[in-house]
């Protein structure tokens, strides 16, 4: 007995000692401090899934390996956000291969989905919402195809945390009382988060074992223990007898996109994004704004009522044409190349009038007409729509309204010569320079992006009806996320491999419905109800928000970058880039910096109360109306940074502080 | 050493019973409006803990100085969420106004003033701790979250203004509080 005791009294610390050694080698920093690592990083929204991230890591898993561990793992430990419910995408980086990709796992809308009597006004956030969940299918597939861990040792963390239960954080418990009218709603959700019909409070345990069933199933068969067999059924069920639309067919048939991200530059480095109907265009196309523009000489834009104003007045550009052009490509034509052309963008900035916010009403935003610039340089599909050729919406659109303000110098206010309405800053790029080499990038000669475009059922005729339709309903404004929902996370490896995912159940606890454990995605929301384009049509991805980042400074990966925050996603993700490239901060200071959002559709310039009150006067005296935030807003997104420095070889990370989460280096 | 256990058990609950009852000195009369502080989503949650308790209470998330005269007990349930005032469409001084018109209507009728922080830490911080102070110092009583008490914020106040406070560990478990410190209808 005294033997077995000194044994085990050995071993205790022999672990205890070992898992000192082992803490001391890692690096953990939250609320907007930077960790350190020189073989890994993992940034996520919460220290658990940011753990599982480089638990697979330090078992010599790869950038893959742990985004999807993590992925599955933030579903559980941040349930309001994500999980296998919903759906979401990733950016990929192969440092092996020199390559990217762009997995798309967003939510689909079921075969019968035209059955389903929604009412916007009624019918949010309740069953009628739920779309076909992609999480467990993107993820088993990233794994499969580009990671190197069984599904078993990456689903660990994620089986662990929803059967044991983990301490609910600040952020969860403050969304769970939040959104305590929605749990309460349905019984198998009031079950988990409404112990005694109150909300579980921040400290308590939060146990999900069906959760953990249904995570097993996946660990076991793989995308099968999903989407075939007891949990489908299960799925399905619920699903349907509360009112929503899905099949089995829906979930046996339910596929990954996998292409090559949408490509875009900025002062020289590379920008690698979301392709539609994800936003990462929008990115690009701001970015190539305010190329035009020598930023860093005009000032930060918590401190430069200029800067603000020329962000916000490209903010509002950007989600318009967003609204007016993203879609599931599946169903119509997208003029992404028109969209992220620099000319196009050139177009765009000269719209810009600095003296004033032109026009003062925000939802009188005009959408640009990026056709030409497409026209110009399609490459993008395989076989466009003849009737496309044809199309010639110019007239309809407002560059008559752009050519009438080309009088008004945007530059005029600064001071600065009239002809030189574009200062090009010290290292911009020259326009169209680089819309080339990227639409090369984008082009056809890849047999992997050849082969899934020709799988696109490209339906011509509905996309000059799309076309044609848009400009006439445009004054109806789009359904609009409003919620501050959603979750990201960026990985790096000791390999060079880099992976930015964002996914999201669409809304806070998307419909409210749990079924065989999982919350499930309330994305219908996405889909305009009000205008063609992104119209809810049968088996097709409502357009997104989400726009998952990498970029790359001399073809190696310099930044990977996301966030969550629903319509604010896109101007967070500028700022983010503007942050990084022209001010030169790091990954925490980014983090920390003011956040502010403007968009088409919209009555306020929304900012963090940490603006200068100088810069509040003169936003006001511009014609912006302003809606000022707490000093660090959820609203404004929950940003996970990672930065590379190639020279060094060093990782450095930031987990955004308007978020309970955490950076782990190794 | 049995006779030991047995006179902690009844000492300790002898202090809960009296803590309880000294501290909710003051009785609140029936109806109650129920009203927002910064317009989170408490005040449902604080709907249905009335509701449990057997009150006779109504909810407004916005009441006025108007909604105030038809009822006998005024309890006010602070905490910001920028997420509510979004949604309500009105900005942090707007609310911050309207509360301190309801508060002053109530006072002009005489009328009891009931705090009910349940939001625990998140309805903390420095947007909230503007309204929960208002509140607070305006109130005859009020029932706390432990977790949003932590710092004793609410038992200074308390303390500085001779209110009885009565601190809860979760939310169900301010029912029976909230029973005893009303009339019976």
């Amino acid at each position: 007995m005294k033997t077995y005791r000194i044994v085990y009294r050995l071993f205790v610390s022999i672990a205890l000692v070992t898992s000192l050694l082992v803490s001391q080698t890692v690096s953990v920093a939250s609320k907007g401090d930077v960790a350190v690592g020189k073989d890994g990083m993992a940034t996520t929204a919460h220290p658990l899934a940011s753990k599982a991230a480089m638990e697979m890591l330090q078992r010599g898993g790869n950038a893959v390996d742990a985004a999807v561990a993590a992925a599955f793992a933030i579903g559980v430990v941040e349930a309001d956000g994500s999980g296998l419910g919903g759906g979401g995408a990733m950016v990929v980086y192969l440092q092996k291969e020199q390559r990217s990709v762009f997995i798309n796992y967003y939510q689909q809308a079921s075969e019968k989905i035209n059955e389903v009597n929604y009412n916007p006004a009624t019918d949010n956030k309740s069953a009628k919402t739920i779309l076909v969940p992609g999480n467990a299918a993107g993820l088993t597939s990233a794994l499969e195809k580009y990671g190197t861990l069984p599904l078993a040792v990456v689903l660990a963390p994620a089986i662990k945390y929803a059967e044991e239960g983990f301490p609910l954080d600040e952020t969860l418990s403050s969304i769970i009382l939040d959104n305590n009218d929605l749990l309460a709603k349905y019984p198998s959700t009031a079950g988990i988060y409404l112990p005694e019909g109150f909300p579980i409070q921040q400290g308590e345990t939060l146990k999900q074992p069906e959760l953990a069933r249904t995570l097993r199933a996946i660990a076991q068969q793989g995308r099968k223990g999903f989407y075939e067999g007891p949990v489908a059924e299960e799925i399905v069920k619920v699903v349907t007898e509360n009112g929503g639309k899905m099949n089995m067919n829906d979930m046996k048939n339910y596929q990954v996109v996998i292409s090559e991200p949408v490509r875009g530059t900025y002062r020289g480095y590379e920008i690698l994004s979301a392709d539609a109907p994800l936003s990462g265009a929008s990115v690009i196309e701001a970015m190539n704004m305010l190329e035009n523009a020598d930023i860093k000489k005009m000032g930060h834009f918590s401190s430069s009522v200029n800067t603000t104003h020329l962000m916000a007045e490209t903010m509002r550009r950007v989600y318009a044409d967003r609204t007016s052009f993203i879609q599931d490509p599946r169903f119509a034509y997208i003029p992404t190349n028109g969209l992220i052309s620099k000319d196009f963008a050139a177009n765009r900035f000269n719209d810009i009038n600095m003296a004033t916010a032109d026009p003062t009403d925000y939802r009188k935003t005009k959408s640009g007409n990026p056709l030409p610039y497409d026209a110009k340089s399609r490459k993008r599909i395989s076989a466009p729509p003849q009737q496309q050729t044809t199309v010639d919406v110019r007239d309809d659109v407002d560059d008559e309204a752009s050519s009438s303000k080309k009088e008004s110098d945007p530059f005029d206010n600064w001071g600065k010569k009239k002809k030189s309405r574009i200062e090009p800053a010290p290292n911009a790029t020259p326009e169209g320079k680089d819309d080339s080499t990227s639409q090369k990038k984008n082009g056809k000669s890849d047999p992997e992006k050849k082969e899934i475009e020709s799988s696109y059922n490209m339906r011509a005729a509905d996309s000059l009806g799309h076309l044609l339709v848009l400009y006439a309903e445009l004054a109806e404004p789009p359904l609009m996320e409003s919620d501050g929902h959603t979750t990201h996370l960026s990985v790096a490896d000791k390999f060079g491999n880099v992976v930015s995912l964002t996914q999201t159940l669409g809304t806070f606890f998307g419909s409210g419905l749990t079924a065989a454990g999982v919350m499930m995605n309330g994305s219908l929301s996405n889909f305009s109800t009000t205008t063609s384009v992104n119209s809810i049509e049968p088996n097709k991805r409502p357009r997104s928000s989400i726009a998952p980042t990498i970029i790359l400074k001399d073809g190696k990966p310099f930044m990977s970058v996301g966030s969550p925050g629903a319509s604010r996603i896109v101007a967070t993700v500028i700022q983010l880039i503007v942050n990084a490239i022209d001010f030169g901060m790091d990954a925490g200071e980014n983090n920390r910096a003011p956040r502010f959002f403007c968009q088409k559709f919209e009555d306020y310039l929304h900012l963090e109360s940490r603006f200068t009150d100088d810069v509040k006067e003169g936003l006001k005296k511009k014609g912006h109306t302003l809606r000022e935030h707490a000093e660090f807003d959820l609203y404004f997104g929950g940003a996970q940074i990672i930065m590379i420095d190639q020279a060094t070889g060093t990782f450095y990370g930031s987990a955004d502080p308007r978020r309970g989460g955490a950076a782990i280096g190794d | 050493m049995k006779f030991f256990r047995y006179l902690t058990l009844v000492i300790a609950l002898g202090t809960s019973v009296t803590m309880l009852f000294s501290q909710s000195k003051e009785k609140f009369e029936q109806p109650i409006l129920i009203t927002s502080a910064g317009q989170s989503a408490d005040v449902t949650l604080a709907a249905s803990l009335c509701k449990k308790a057997g009150l006779n209470a109504r909810a407004i998330n916005r009441a006025t100085a108007a909604d105030v005269k038809d009822a006998k007990t005024l309890m006010i349930v602070p905490g910001f969420s920028s997420k509510g005032l979004g949604a309500a469409g009105i900005s942090r001084e707007q609310e911050m106004d309207r509360v301190k018109e309801v508060i002053a209507a109530a006072v002009k009728q005489k009328m009891k003033i009931f705090v009910l922080h349940i939001g625990g830490k998140p309805r903390r911080g420095v947007q909230s701790d503007d309204f929960n102070k208002v509140c607070a110092e305006a109130s005859q009583a009020m029932i706390v979250v432990k977790a949003g008490n932590e710092d004793n914020f609410f038992s200074a106040i308390a303390a500085s203004k001779k209110i009885g406070i009565t601190v809860v560990e979760k939310i169900a478990e301010a029912i029976k509080p909230l029973e005893a410190a009303c009339t019976k209808n």
